[in-house]
């Protein structure tokens, strides 16, 4: 079953009127008021929009590490807000790969090891752990840095690693936060093609969110925000 | 295991830093340790006294002497069994203070009944009885000398009604050991001599130390000392007995509260080790606010963050431990051989890093990593995933 099949049986992610308040002191701001937003199985949805129009809120809460106000957010088939804080770490760790605009690597852990963090909370050997860490890093072309710390890397390999971590685990949905922002063009087009691939041949549904309109147009749908609320 | 390279490649990461806070918690360990170990011996010390034995001394100060006459009026007191002569006599070995040993002019009969503790083979005990210038030693002192019987030694004494002008000449009469079980502590690095040969020595100027007494029975101690103090009421030398314990213990209490000045310093150590470890920890935490975000956006769970920081904590506490243990036990090793304060120590038989104080001090490292630990592990446990990231 290729996973465009999948994607017309179930969606990926599904936010239910979504709405999301911080508290600044006494005053209450409004993030996101009332958002619908479905994402099927194996789509590749880019979410745009200007600053502060919550586009990295939404991404928070469909990776299950912020929580909605109100509604509801489901996503690979479980509800994000019926789950306790332990539960939620333990859902991350198995459906959701989180790729970061700085990379956010651990500078004293080398690429192995980074790439085999999220592998530490599965019940894998070591062997096994390390197996999957180098098929990853073999993905993303980096096998040959393995043994090289983030400081040794450039900034697209870095990002590189970054993927490789984030998909070493298998999970079902992927999110990115603006993962292109911090590279050149040409590293910015490597990492796009490699998001790419893990869409159409690994099935990965991916939200990315992205302020770049030629990130955006490597994207299957393009969604605005403005103000807390889809506007296309 | 694990997890242990993510703590141990921080700790090698930041290599001094982890460096300094070790060697902080090591000198921390290694004072509290080392003075622990002094309170220690000193307690000991104290609780060798047989119950049955009392000591009496010159009332003002243990500096000045009693009459020889004092000893037979003392004998004949009720309840009394047998007196010795107990004096210090301060000899020096090869006229150094390195080679100090404790040297005591005793009457050899009453001694041996006195002290059983003294294991003697009669060949020998018959010998230093009869020997005006004989001595018996200690196992330790002649396996450290290697003295043997019929071996001479001199000693000078640095006291001045003891100096004679030369040195005073011993002759090996016989070399005691003891029952360790039996008589703990029982020193025997000792040396005893006829007080006889003192004072024929010194032209009958040498007066008395103190008079150690055998009671019939320790029920009656309080009677007994009252009674001898009361003979000598009126007299111009008062004196003052007291149990064998209670002499050990106001002898060493003339260095005041000892145990409470050695625990005061440790613990004022230990709580400034434990404010720099805490804000070395909290720094450390602070700088890794990123990684803590990251980890747990990767599904590591709160309390697992928690314990990775406690761990950290835990292990540097651990290896300060380790560190101050190795340098208490090379310190206390090497104590006895350090000038002035060796020929204090020397006076405490149970000087040594006992496991009780190895588990003490690894106790105090851990407890010392684990307090430091608890407010940046608490903190880490706290983060909350979208403020930690926000910040970098």
């Amino acid at each position: 079953m290729s996973a465009t099949e999948v994607a017309t049986k179930t969606g990926a992610v599904s936010v239910q009127n979504v709405r999301k308040f911080y508290q600044r002191d006494s005053m209450q701001i409004k993030v996101l008021d009332g958002l619908n937003l479905e994402v099927p199985q194996g789509e590749f949805l880019a979410l745009m929009g200007p600053s502060g129009s919550g586009k990295t809120t939404l991404l928070n809460l469909i990776a299950g590490i912020d929580r909605a106000t109100s509604g509801r957010v489901v996503v690979a088939g479980t509800e994000l807000g019926a789950l306790s804080e332990g539960q939620l770490a333990k859902w991350r760790s198995r459906n959701v790969g989180f790729i970061f605009q700085f990379y956010n690597l651990i500078p004293v852990l080398n690429a192995l090891e980074n790439v085999e963090l999220p592998l530490l909370l599965s019940p894998l050997s070591k062997r096994e752990r390390r197996e999957r860490a180098m098929t990853a890093l073999r993905i993303v072309r980096l096998a040959d840095r393995s043994k090289h710390y983030p400081g040794q890397l450039s900034g697209g390999q870095e990002q590189r690693v970054a993927i490789a971590r984030a998909v070493v685990t298998d999970p079902t949905v992927l999110v990115a936060d603006e993962p292109t922002g911090d590279l050149d063009h040409q590293s910015a087009e490597e990492i796009l093609d490699l998001m790419q691939t893990f869409n159409q041949e690994f099935g990965k549904s991916i939200v990315m969110v992205t302020h770049d309109p030629r990130a955006a147009a490597r994207a299957h749908v393009q969604r605005h925000l403005d103000k807390g609320v889809l506007t296309n | 295991m694990k997890f242990a390279p993510l703590i141990l490649k921080h700790l090698r990461k930041n290599w001094l830093r982890t460096l300094s806070t070790v060697l902080a918690m090591a000198v921390c360990i290694f004072l509290i340790c080392t003075l622990q170990t002094v309170v220690d011996a000193v307690n000991y010390g104290l609780h060798l006294g047989n119950a049955s034995r009392l000591v009496t001394r010159h009332y003002v100060s243990l500096v000045f002497n009693l009459p020889n006459s004092y000893k037979n009026k003392i004998a004949a007191i009720p309840g009394v069994q047998n007196t010795t002569i107990n004096n210090w006599f301060g000899g020096i070995y090869r006229g150094d203070m390195k080679y100090f040993f404790p040297n005591m002019a005793v009457e050899p009969e009453p001694f041996l009944q006195i002290y059983p503790e003294a294991m003697l083979p009669e060949d020998q005990k018959q010998a230093w009885l009869h020997d005006g210038r004989g001595c018996i030693i200690g196992r330790k002192l002649a396996e450290k000398w290697g003295w043997k019987v019929g071996d001479h030694f001199q000693l000078e004494s640095f006291i001045p009604p003891y100096r004679i002008g030369k040195p005073f000449d011993f002759i090996v009469d016989g070399i005691f050991d003891t029952d360790p079980v039996k008589y703990p502590g029982w020193d025997l690095t000792a040396m005893y001599f006829n007080y006889k040969y003192l004072y024929e020595a010194t032209g009958q100027r040498a007066g008395v130390g103190t008079i150690t007494e055998l009671i019939d029975d320790p029920k009656n101690a309080g009677r007994i000392s009252k009674a001898i103090d009361a003979e000598f009421e009126n007299s111009d030398v008062q004196t003052k007995t007291e149990t064998e314990q209670a002499f050990r213990a106001s002898f060493i209490a003339m260095a005041g509260n000892l145990a409470l000045l050695l625990n005061g310093i440790g613990l004022a150590v230990a709580f400034t080790i434990l404010l720099v470890t805490a804000n070395t920890m909290s720094i450390a935490v602070r700088e890794r606010q990123q990684e803590i975000g990251v980890l747990k956006t990767l599904g590591f769970p709160s309390g697992l963050v928690m314990a990775l920081v406690l761990i950290e904590a835990l292990l540097l506490g651990l290896m300060g431990g380790a560190l101050g243990l190795i340098l208490a036990g090379g310190a206390i090793h090497a104590l006895p051989n350090v000038p002035f304060i060796g020929d204090v120590v020397r006076q405490f038989p149970g000087l040594g890093l006992s496991p009780r104080i190895v588990s003490y001090g690894l106790g105090a490292a851990l407890l010392l990593g684990l307090l430091a630990g608890l407010v940046p592990a608490l903190l880490a446990y706290r983060a909350r995933i979208t403020d930690v990231l926000r910040q970098v």
